[in-house]
């Protein structure tokens, strides 16, 4: 192949910009894995025309055949988000095909499928339309290009002077016309020279207009595969039971009582807990039924809930914590001020209660180990695969399957490092489920966080703004597989090291973990003296990201705080947000038109109230307005009405949906979500005890898209972050009484 | 154990232990995947087939209580090549986001509309209140059936569930 477009994939900045530039950047990409080292861009897809099967690989996204056949290579995995439809309307827009006749296949790992915000293979922070946009559309229209080219040789005619029509090259003339797939052995022989031009806003078929779902017939009717679907010949079922308190290990059991139960085939304690192998799920979960489990829990967490936020408003006292925004001097401002108001925020551990439990299938052959999973970052998988066999990461394939639900959960890999043990001991195929009961007590959870909150107020005006976020970073648990998935080459012997060498160097060599403080360092209103600290502790609780991240809890301090001081300065807090938002035009913008869809200010009925608030995540600006009230002691979300800026839309449908869906899974965190504990151990355990709403809670949801031609931004997680503090300002408005602490209560 | 099962019209003789939840038998041993196990409980409704023509939680039916019984899957819901109108509506409203509770909530849907032809939609929210979904699908649900209902593809935005 004598052209390749990978290069253009890498448009993130080096790692030698200064730490401004980097939250500029980073402000877009949560999660914060950024990557700092370039990596050797080694291709492994193979490039170009196979005569034997005539199919045409024009670049490491798709594949023509002679056969008409259009196959596109998804590299951001389908948990609901919409990547599967939204990446290929990209590629289809270009290619000039309609979407719908595109196959997809889901990607495997390779350098080329790297995620290139963060330099992994890693789908989450919002991020994958935004990063695809350009690439994507480049790679369909120089497929397109060479198709052209191959035919205007063919016609003996001018390449500019042909046009494509879904799948064909017309003629010149108007009448003649060849299929691409008559094309694609020719035009593998073609050039490109100099850029490629993608079409016009007014030329779009399918980018921005209301499309269906690519996947939708698939998941009606019950065709899709999940991760949990994988069926492999001779495959066995495997269950583990992990330690009731994180950290604990298993020293023995009655394994001689176990292995005599009907069906079961081998059980034996591992890092991880105690693995039990059966003919089937049924006999593996009654023989787990049966164990009796001797468990050292010496270095195994022994926390009560109570202790975390103890713990944390003890940090915040002793420790100030990392200044991480300093405009102006917020402790003069805070000296001059008329009054200073003061509030503690608390948000609980919180689970992502994917409908899919954690699952994963593996075999450990003759040439390796085969992983298929539901996965958000194979490239990790890979490497939690290899860490607990002989083998190589480049020995391990894994197979990405559809996700029933991600939200963050699927990035950490603890489920595939436990199908790998049980697999490499037992050479066959191993299908390993969770329960749900396991699912909820044996999560990576959103991080428990206090916020602190300072500000002073001269008068009506705001003059100052201090924000101390108190609790831990994510990325403390999640280097342990991300560091060697960045260096695969690297022995394994090296595997701890790199974890710990990627923390050492974090904000020097890898990117700063901005997960505790995004969200909270963008505050957008215009304050004169603005601080805002991180005090970094740990209560040693697994934590992952989770919808929305860091925006998560800093939106519900932030847009709650600004609440408070709207009604202590005596103003509506839609207009105290406004006149500090002069020279944000589009935090306005959305807020403004939020606030007139809901019809701010205008008489409810009897026993309702409205909330307002406003915060821009992952790129993607959203206001809300939440009306609610309080019947036979319980909160009741009538309506939220959003307004939501995200840029160019690809799908407005998805968009729609993902806001919506957003809505309802911070609506959800806001009145029901809490992971506590009691002396080390999780006491939810299913959807009795963490409830999720139900569709006779749901609200009525109204989402206005912004129309908008700017580069598109994220919408998987945006919708979260304002609807939680939304809803608790418009229960102070109903009440008077300020919450200040998730869940909320009626 | 020795049971007979008729599942989507076929008749099967399975030797399983008894007290094995229909949902591993349909899922493991006869290969029919589209039926889902969220909560293994009957919290969540993945799980929903039909049982002699009424909803059942698969995951939490030993399958000796179902010997000799009529079941319908998801896989059995269409007839002959024809999608079910659910399935038609569920994919011309877009439905679906991960996906992986809607086997369950069509099969609660289609019992729904084989005995309440014209449900309101309160009663369609009654009979969905089981069944939970992750991403937040619930209007895009009550749209999708009440096209079914109204006879006709009404694609503008669902105003809300409740």
């Amino acid at each position: 192949m004598a052209w390749a477009i990978l290069n253009q994939r890498r448009e993130v900045p080096e790692m030698t910009m200064n730490r401004r530039d980097f939250m500029k950047v980073s402000t877009g990409a949560s999660g914060s894995l950024m990557l700092a080292l370039s990596l050797p861009g080694c291709a492994t897809i193979q490039t170009g025309y196979e005569p034997e099967t005539g199919e045409w690989t024009p670049d490491v996204w798709l594949e023509l055949t002679k056969k008409d056949e259009i196959f596109f290579t998804l590299a951001r995995v389908e948990m609901g988000q919409g990547t599967y439809t939204g990446m290929t309307t990209l590629i289809a827009e270009e290619l000039d095909v309609d979407p719908a006749r595109i196959k997809v296949k889901f990607a495997p790992v390779a350098p080329e499928y790297r995620n290139p915000l963060f330099g992994l293979q890693l789908t989450g922070g919002s991020t994958s339309v935004a990063s695809s946009w350009k690439p994507l559309r480049v790679a369909g229209a120089s497929a397109r290009q060479l198709l052209v080219m191959a035919a205007a040789r063919v016609w003996d005619v001018s390449a500019e002077a042909c046009v494509t029509q879904d799948g064909h090259v017309i003629h010149p003339n108007g009448i003649d016309s060849l299929r691409y797939g008559q094309l694609v052995e020719l035009a593998d022989r073609e050039v490109i020279r100099g850029k490629v031009p993608l079409k016009s806003r007014s030329e779009w078929k399918y980018i921005g207009r209301q499309g269906g779902r690519l996947d939708a017939e698939a998941k009606a009717t019950g065709k899709a595969v999940y991760g949990i679907d994988v069926e492999l010949p001779g495959m066995v079922y495997a269950v583990m039971t992990r330690s009731p308190r994180y950290g604990g290990q298993a020293t023995g059991f009655n394994r001689d009582e176990i292995l005599a139960l009907p069906g079961v085939l081998d059980a034996f304690v591992t890092d991880r807990g105690v693995a039990v192998a059966a003919d089937s799920y049924w006999r593996a979960r009654k023989a787990q039924n049966a164990l009796n489990i001797n468990w050292d829990f010496s270095s195994a967490l022994n926390i009560n809930n109570g202790q975390v936020f103890d713990g944390y408003r003890q940090a915040a006292s002793e420790d100030p914590g990392e200044q991480e925004r300093s405009d102006g001097d917020i402790d003069k401002a805070i000296e001059n001020a008329s009054r200073v108001v003061e509030a503690d925020y608390e948000q609980p551990y919180l689970d992502h209660a994917a409908m899919e439990p954690m699952n994963a299938t593996a075999w450990y052959h003759g040439n390796g180990m085969d992983v298929w999973a539901p996965t958000q970052a194979p490239d990790l998988g890979r490497i939690a695969a290899a860490r607990h066999s002989d083998l190589s990461p480049e020995d391990v394939t894994v197979h990405t399957t559809f996700l029933g639900g991600g939200f963050g959960r699927r990035l950490t890999q603890d489920y595939i490092e436990e199908v790998a043990i049980v697999a490499y001991k037992l050479k066959v195929p191993v299908k390993l489920i969770w329960s749900r009961e396991e699912d909820v007590r044996h999560g990576f959870w959103r991080p428990a966080m206090l916020h602190r909150m300072r500000a002073s107020l001269n008068g009506s005006e705001l003059t100052g703004w201090d924000h101390q976020i108190v609790g831990p970073q994510i990325l403390d648990w999640y280097v342990r597989n991300a560091a060697p998935a960045q260096y695969p080459w690297a022995p394994k012997f090296l595997y701890s090291t790199l974890g710990k060498v990627g923390l050492m160097v974090e904000g020097i060599a890898t990117p700063k973990d901005i997960s505790a403080i995004e969200g909270a360092v963008g505050y957008p209103y215009q304050v004169a003296n603005v601080s805002v600290r991180h005090t970094h502790t740990d209560p040693g609780v697994p934590i992952t990201w989770w919808r929305s991240v860091g925006y998560s809890h800093n939106g519900f301090a932030v847009e709650t705080f600004m609440d408070e001081l709207a009604y202590e300065a005596g103003e509506d807090p839609l207009q105290f947000r406004r006149k500090l938002l002069v020279t944000e035009p589009r935090h306005k913008a959305v807020l403004d038109r939020a606030a007139e869809l809901a019809g701010w200010g205008r008489p409810l009925a009897e026993g309702r109230a409205r909330g307002i608030a406003l915060f821009r995540s992952f790129g993607t600006y959203v206001a809300q307005v939440v009306e609610a009230g309080i019947e036979n002691g319980e909160i009741q979300v009538y309506k939220v009405t959003c307004s939501v800026d995200c840029g160019q839309v690809v799908n407005p449908r998805i968009v729609e949906d993902q806001i919506s869906g957003g809505i309802l899974f911070g609506l959800s965190a806001a009145l029901f979500g809490e992971i506590t504990f009691k002396n080390g151990e999780v006491q939810q355990s299913n959807f009795h005890d963490y409830r999720l709403l139900r569709i006779h809670e749901v609200p009525e949801v109204v989402v206005d898209i912004v129309d908008s031609e700017s580069e598109p931004t994220g919408v998987g997680e945006p919708g979260v972050p304002p609807v939680i503090p939304a809803l608790g300002n418009a229960l102070f408005a109903l009440t008077g009484k300020r919450q200040r602490r998730l869940p909320l209560t009626a | 154990m020795a049971l007979s099962l008729t599942v989507n019209g076929q008749q099967y003789s399975l030797d399983v232990e008894p007290d094995t939840p229909l949902l591993w038998v349909l899922r493991d041993e006869l290969g029919l995947k589209g039926t889902k196990f969220g909560c293994g409980a009957g919290l969540c409704g993945a799980c929903t087939v039909h049982v002699d023509g009424q909803p059942a939680r698969s995951c939490s039916t030993p399958v000796e209580l179902v010997d000799g019984a009529r079941i319908t899957t998801i896989e059995g819901l269409s007839s002959e090549g024809e999608l079910h109108p659910l399935q038609k509506a569920w994919i011309k409203e877009g439905v679906p986001q991960c996906g992986y509770c809607q086997s369950g909530q069509i099969m609660t849907a289609a019992h729904l509309l084989a005995n309440t032809p014209k449900p309101s939609r309160e009663e369609i929210i009654a009979a969905m209140t089981g069944n939970l979904c992750r991403c937040g699908t619930y209007s895009r649900i009550v749209a999708a059936v009440e096209s079914v209902v109204d006879g006709v593809g009404h694609f503008e935005p669902a105003q809300g569930g409740a």
